[in-house]
């Protein structure tokens, strides 16, 4: 009993957002998602948000239960930059028995489809490659399988024939650019499971959060981490982490859920004013169990950017541009 | 009843219901107006028409046409001839109205809150999240009053025999009042005598209306709370009239730009620095609101506004997330609402409509198009629509393929047969067909509406295509207090 009160672990992570800017900027804009759940299944000890200009931050929740932030600074300024410090406690998740026949399982998937909220959560993308996406999850019969396994496969599938590669693909690569690179980094991997799991109707949303693993080595460290929860029957909400191939259990830390990115986008926010802008994002976690600990630097990363197309009149680009930074 | 030259080629379509005539006689609310024509010449009436023309010329009151190509700010055609409503007809839509929008701000806050009316099954949860205007971001968004439509504009016709149906619910940012107000100006202009000799009461309160109902929303409870009409700009179809409501009202116009966020409350930029914003009457349509939130490309919102809203520090106007509530194919749910919400039964009704994505009700308009008019659920203006009555075969097999690809997003009706009122064309006076778009106000003391409205025609002979973006006029429309 005590030993295993003391392996709970406590993850410290410690999360840096900057934008810089490379003339000052104005009437900035911003929305955050880096409040983590709270449900059974991880606590916040602890939670430390300075934002540079010190705005005013309002936090509401939204349609999907995300706490979410908004503040903005109007006045002219040359960086953002937005810091939490976040204590999590995770618990140890029991998982399904998966012991219901399938049959009954696939049937209550059709009972719930037209109910709030699966119907969100099952309304398919439209992309070129879907029909053959569609064709391959039917040669893989997932649907002999109960949804769990079914589940598992897809995540697998995904993990053994795309490839884990930093920086071919950003927030605005499409479903089917993806499809044609079989590469990408965790959100690629999350929507092509979502697509997946959708084609044989379980309900499937998108988790933005932490990966903290006991020792280094998992994919995902040192950012911001994404993965898929599937419905399973009679049992709720499952994640499953297509990246690294594995059911969600204990070391990852949920901060937001929704259809898509769109929804769970950690950080987002627009300005104005004539100058494009760097981003670099560092996420570190330090880890506590009573036994081991670990200490951890901050190491901000440069994250790519998307590029506008600048007007080359520079008056009329400093009056209308109206930038996003995500 | 006198003959004469005016009245000789006015042919009345079988079948139709005609504002004017009833079986070869004058209606009685006509008499004194067609009394007055007779008396004029042809030159006199022709002349009361180019001055009418000319006054629309040099006030600028004009719409504008998209996709067009060149040339699209156009004049607002506008018949010399009113359209006239009596004192028991528009008690009637007075009630009807009042009624209809009661019921649809309550499904308002109903869907985006507790959802009762999906609990208990009166509307299928499908129907609701489908809906491209349903939005996520307004559940459970604390809105002033529990009032989501401050302005509506109401589109009713007549069939045949006479009796009243509600062809649309316009809840968004519906557009018109202004030509109902100039129309007004213009007969005042072309016949002075006859609004006073007929009894006709005046529209000319709207604007305060809409000022009051606009203070009472300020957060603030000051005297004089800022209010601004923000607009799209020039190259909106309605800027005419934001100008227009603007300038009535006495309150500012601004695009989005003159406007920035901060510190969770809205600020005007003035030659005199900073001044907090209380009420936006927006006419930006809610995607465009906020890039932060909605389409980050939009040049025409204003970024953060949407969380000095939700924390009460600005008042916006309609709400957002209206657009399902006026879907075409939540139209069909309403006189269920209105019993579900209100207990009551209807008192204006719904032109019969068939969803295209039930089986059995497709099966039946498919074989049916030709007595069929069928609508894209989220558009408006008469775009993107099929008269099955004057559509080719192929025409009609082309939509049907378009209606199996997504059939949510049609609805079909039966074709009704609009009722016509007398045009002033070419020195006769001839049927054209019409509608009558009311204009409804709510605020915290409950509804109004100014008795009158926005009478649009068919110019073109036989057609039911009324909107002015399809070459559809619009005529003073009188609503008679005796």
């Amino acid at each position: 009993m005590f030993t295993k009160l003391s392996l709970v672990p406590t993850f410290k992570i410690h999360h840096v957002t900057r934008y810089q800017y490379e003339f000052p900027v104005r009437e900035s804009a911003n929305q955050i998602l880096l409040f983590p759940i709270r449900d059974e299944y991880q606590q916040v000890a602890k939670q430390e948000l300075s934002i540079s200009g010190e705005p005013m931050v309002d936090i509401y929740k939204d349609f999907y239960g995300n706490e979410v932030g908004s503040f903005m600074n109007a006045e002219p300024h040359l960086e953002l930059v937005i810091d939490t410090k976040t204590e999590v406690i995770t618990t140890v998740r029991v998982l399904p028995s998966d012991d219901v026949p399938a049959e009954i399982q696939w049937e209550e998937l059709k009972r719930v489809h037209t109910q709030f909220p699966f119907i969100d959560f099952l309304k398919q993308e439209q992309f070129n490659a879907l029909d053959e996406v569609s064709e391959i999850v039917q040669s893989l019969e997932s649907r002999l399988h109960t949804p769990l396994l079914a589940a598992k496969q897809l995540n697998e599938y995904v993990f053994r024939n795309f490839t884990y590669n930093k920086g071919i693909t950003s927030v605005e690569t499409t479903l089917d650019e993806i499809w044609k690179l079989k590469a990408g980094v965790c959100q690629d991997f999350a929507h092509l499971l979502l697509v997946m799991l959708k084609t044989i109707d379980i309900p499937a949303r998108y988790v933005s959060g932490y990966i903290c693993p006991h020792k280094n080595g998992m994919r995902g460290e040192g950012a911001t981490h994404a993965w898929v929860e599937a419905y399973i029957p009679f049992y709720g909400w499952l994640g499953f982490d297509p990246t690294n191939n594995c059911i969600v259990d204990g070391v990852h830390v949920r901060l937001a859920v929704g259809r898509s990115f769109n929804d769970c986008s950690p950080v987002k926010g627009t300005y104005k004013g004539a100058s494009s802008h760097t981003l670099d994002v560092g996420v570190s976690v330090a880890y506590e169990d009573g036994e081991t600990s670990a200490e951890a630097p901050t190491l901000l990363v440069p994250q790519p950017v998307k590029v506008n197309n600048l007007s080359s009149n520079s008056y009329r680009r400093y009056m209308e541009m109206m930038q996003q930074q995500q | 009843m006198q003959t004469s030259e005016l009245l000789n080629n006015y042919d009345v379509d079988a079948g139709t219901w005609d504002e004017m005539y009833k079986d070869s006689a004058v209606r009685e609310q006509y008499r004194a107006v067609v009394d007055f024509m007779q008396q004029l010449s042809v030159e006199e009436l022709n002349k009361k028409e180019e001055l009418a023309r000319g006054l629309f010329m040099t006030q600028g009151i004009t719409f504008t046409v998209y996709s067009s190509g060149e040339g699209i700010e156009k004049i607002f055609p506008f018949d010399i001839i009113p359209r006239i409503i009596t004192a028991s007809e528009w008690s009637y839509i007075e009630e009807g109205i009042k009624q209809r929008l009661k019921a649809l701000n309550l499904f308002l806050k109903d869907v985006y809150n507790e959802q009762f009316i999906i609990k208990d099954g009166v509307i299928p949860a499908e129907m609701i999240y489908s809906c491209p205007h349903y939005l996520r971001e307004m559940y459970k968004f604390p809105v002033p009053y529990d009032i989501y439509v401050h302005i509506a504009g109401i589109d009713l016709i007549r069939n045949s025999d006479g009796s009243f149906y509600i062809l649309e619910d316009n809840l968004r940012t519906p557009s018109g009042v202004s030509y109902m107000l100039e129309n007004r100006e213009i007969t005042k202009r072309l016949f002075p005598d006859l609004l006073p000799k007929n009894n006709v009461r005046t529209v000319n309160e709207y604007p305060n209306i809409l000022h009051k109902n606009l203070v009472s929303l300020s957060p603030r409870q000051i005297a004089n709370p800022t209010i601004v009409v923000l607009t799209p700009g020039i190259y909106n179809s309605a800027y005419f009239e934001h100008t227009t409501l603007a300038r009535m009202m006495g309150v500012e116009l601004v695009e989005g730009r003159d406007l920035v966020v901060d510190n969770h409350r809205v600020y005007m930029k003035t030659t005199a620095g900073r001044q907090l914003v209380d009420v936006i009457y927006r006419r930006v349509d809610d995607d465009f609101l906020d890039p932060l939130i909605f389409n980050p490309n939009s040049m025409l919102g204003v970024a953060g506004i949407m969380s000095a809203y939700r924390k009460g520090n600005v008042a916006v106007v309609n709400a957002l997330g209206n657009g399902v509530a006026d879907d075409k194919a939540i139209y069909a749910y309403v006189p269920a609402m209105i019993k579900y919400y209100l207990n009551e039964d209807p008192l204006l009704r719904n032109v019969p409509t068939y969803q295209l994505s039930k089986p059995e009700e497709k099966e039946l308009v498919f074989s049916n198009m030709n007595k069929m008019v069928i609508k894209k659920t989220n558009e408006s203006g008469g775009y993107g629509m099929l008269m099955g009555h004057s559509a080719s075969d192929e025409e009609i097999y082309n939509y049907k393929q378009e209606i199996l690809k997504n059939p949510r997003q049609f609805i079909a009706q039966p074709i009704i047969s609009l009722s016509s009122s007398p045009c002033y064309m070419n020195g006769k006076l001839v049927p054209r067909r019409v509608d009558l778009r009311p204009y409804a106000l709510c605020g915290p003391n409950g509804v109004e509406i100014v008795p009158g409205g926005l009478t649009r025609v068919a110019l073109k002979k036989g057609s039911l295509v009324v909107n002015s973006s399809q070459g559809g006029g619009s005529k003073d429309t009188w609503v008679l207090s005796v």
